[in-house]
């Protein structure tokens, strides 16, 4: 391509950015937790993880939540910092938001601010109270925001409306048939079971109670629908000469990125069974030099079974058409290329902008070889991360890869 | 308030016309309607009255979680519609005469409804139905 662009970060050099630690509270409906008190806790699990103390942290990136928008400016103005004893200390304390795909964007950002010299150590964190939330709230805020009020909101359009018309396109596209969509809900509540933090462990799914749930927005069923969720994830990143620094051995760095806004509304986009996945999946694997055959797994947002299917085949992970078909009976719990290990947002939980957080951090906890057994794929190095936000108005691809301490590239 | 971009596609649907913005100096056709023409950035845009003619790229029947005031609606349809004029839009879908939406499928061909569904409210929206078989 004409115009590449080419990583400017290299694996081994001092300024290469990597995730060192990741942490996450159990998701589900926790009525007791408190939204800064899961933000703390989950800041020092990660920090623990990552074998560092909050003053080893200049930086903090907050992703946002959906539930409140008085939590929403306790973060905006910089709670954290005090609640970490950070004041006085940090550099930095902001925001950044894409929806769904925050995280990914988040990665990058920090990526950027370290490589360069304008952070030291960032910590990324995020909490969702949906679970605890008013379920009718939280319905009217996410289907009367982010989309055009002037154009859609007078047609009565909602989320479950909008990935039903992407399931929908999906499956007259592929010829995937209701039983093939719902096999990819029971292949995630498979890995749910083996993930300790999933909302859904302990509680098995067939694809017989799939179709059998009342049709919400037809093809969709209600257990095609993600559940709203309390949750809590956090990473830190740093250079890999400060990993080194701190004696950390095993860290995470990222090979390339790419990434595709395709519309903001979606009676915009072209094509529904595509989305932007083909155009990010091309300029990620340009950067990164690998493709699709030399990873291992993939963590892949999966608010519907659709979305995911349309991403493993806008990745090259599967053949166009083969998409649901292919995870049901490849990315399974012993599958020849696992994906979505902590269940995904259907299973573990749709913790709302954390759900993509989710994925990336058990993508990294995956490479870092820290997932409880049996859920760790052994041996794995190199894992693709893919998300999406708003009404999948993008397509985000971060291809991480294991990285060990005085390894050069 | 209302922009007039915003009021004169709305007075268009009032009248049982379906306006398509159009460059005044590019003449490509646009929507949904945009303050500037995102081909070459004209502030001057106009409208055509659209044939009503296109497909349904895809469609949903909403039975559950409508957003506050369209809870009395439960179940409708919602489609996004390809027009020949090359644009696109969200659209409302009228049922067949059964009441149901179980005749519709994905790349048939649908026409604008200008008198939409004859409801009592009035809907700032297209609304599209099954076109004739030829």
């Amino acid at each position: 391509m004409s115009n590449a662009w080419p990583l400017r970060t290299r694996a081994g050099a001092p300024e290469d950015p990597v995730f060192i630690g990741v942490g996450e509270l159990p998701s589900g409906r926790y009525p007791d937790r408190t939204f800064i008190g899961d933000l703390t806790a989950v800041a020092l699990r990660a920090l623990r993880d990552a074998r560092m103390k909050p003053r080893d942290i200049d930086t903090i990136l907050l992703i946002p939540n959906l539930h409140s928008f008085s939590d929403q400016a306790d973060l905006i103005f910089s709670r954290l910092v005090e609640e970490l004893g950070l004041a006085g200390h940090a550099k930095a304390s902001f925001m950044v938001h894409s929806g769904g795909s925050t995280s990914d964007n988040a990665v990058r950002v920090a990526a950027g601010l370290i490589s360069s010299g304008h952070a030291r150590a960032v910590l990324a964190l995020q909490c969702e109270r949906w679970g605890s939330a008013d379920l009718v709230e939280m319905i009217t805020m996410l289907s009367k925001n982010g989309i055009p009020g002037e154009w859609e909101l007078p047609s009565g359009l909602q989320f479950n409306a909008i990935g039903a018309l992407i399931a929908r396109r999906y499956m007259y596209a592929s010829g995937s048939s209701a039983a093939d969509m719902a096999a990819v809900c029971v292949a995630l509540r498979k890995w749910a079971q083996l993930n300790p933090n999933a909302m859904y462990r302990g509680k098995p799914l067939t694809v017989e109670q799939v179709l059998a749930s009342r049709m919400v927005a037809d093809p969709l069923h209600a257990m095609e629908c993600p559940m709203l969720a309390d949750g809590a994830a956090a990473f830190i990143m740093t250079s890999a000469e400060n990993a080194a620094h701190h004696g950390i051995e095993a860290a995470v760095r990222i090979a390339g990125s790419g990434g595709c806004v395709s519309h903001y509304s979606v009676g915009q986009e072209s094509n529904l069974a595509v989305l932007g996945w083909p155009t990010a999946a091309r300029r990620a694997y340009e950067q990164s030099g690998w493709g699709p055959r030399d990873a291992q797994l993939a963590q892949i947002y999966d608010s519907y079974a659709a979305v995911t299917a349309i991403a493993l085949e806008g990745l090259g992970i599967a053949e166009t058409g083969e998409g649901a078909r292919w995870f049901a009976s490849h990315c399974a719990p012993g599958g020849s290329f696992p994906c979505n290990t902590n269940g995904g947002l259907l299973s573990a939980g749709h913790t709302g902008v954390g759900g993509g957080t989710a994925l990336l951090i058990e993508g990294v906890r995956q490479l870092l070889w820290r997932a409880e057994a049996p859920r760790q794929v052994e041996g794995c190095e190199r894992c693709i991360v893919g998300g999406t936000g708003g009404s999948y108005m993008d397509a985000q691809v971060l291809l991480l890869e294991r990285w060990l301490a005085g390894a050069r590239a | 308030m209302s922009a007039p971009i915003v009021t004169a596609f709305r007075e268009g649907l009032a009248k049982g016309e379906l306006l398509i913005q159009q460059c005044g100096q590019c003449g490509r056709p646009n929507m949904y309607p945009r303050y500037a023409c995102p081909f070459c950035q004209s502030e001057r845009l106009g409208w055509q009255k659209s044939t009503g003619h296109g497909r349904l790229h895809s469609f949903t029947i909403l039975r559950a979680g409508a957003p506050a005031g369209f809870e009395n609606d439960l179940p409708y349809a919602l489609g996004v519609v390809k027009l020949d004029e090359g644009v696109q839009l969200l659209a409302r879908l009228l049922p067949d005469a059964d009441g149901t939406w179980d005749g519709y499928a994905c790349d048939q061909v649908v026409e604008f409804a200008p008198r939409g569904p004859n409801a009592s409210r009035e809907y700032h929206c297209a609304w599209f139905r099954r076109a004739r078989q030829a």
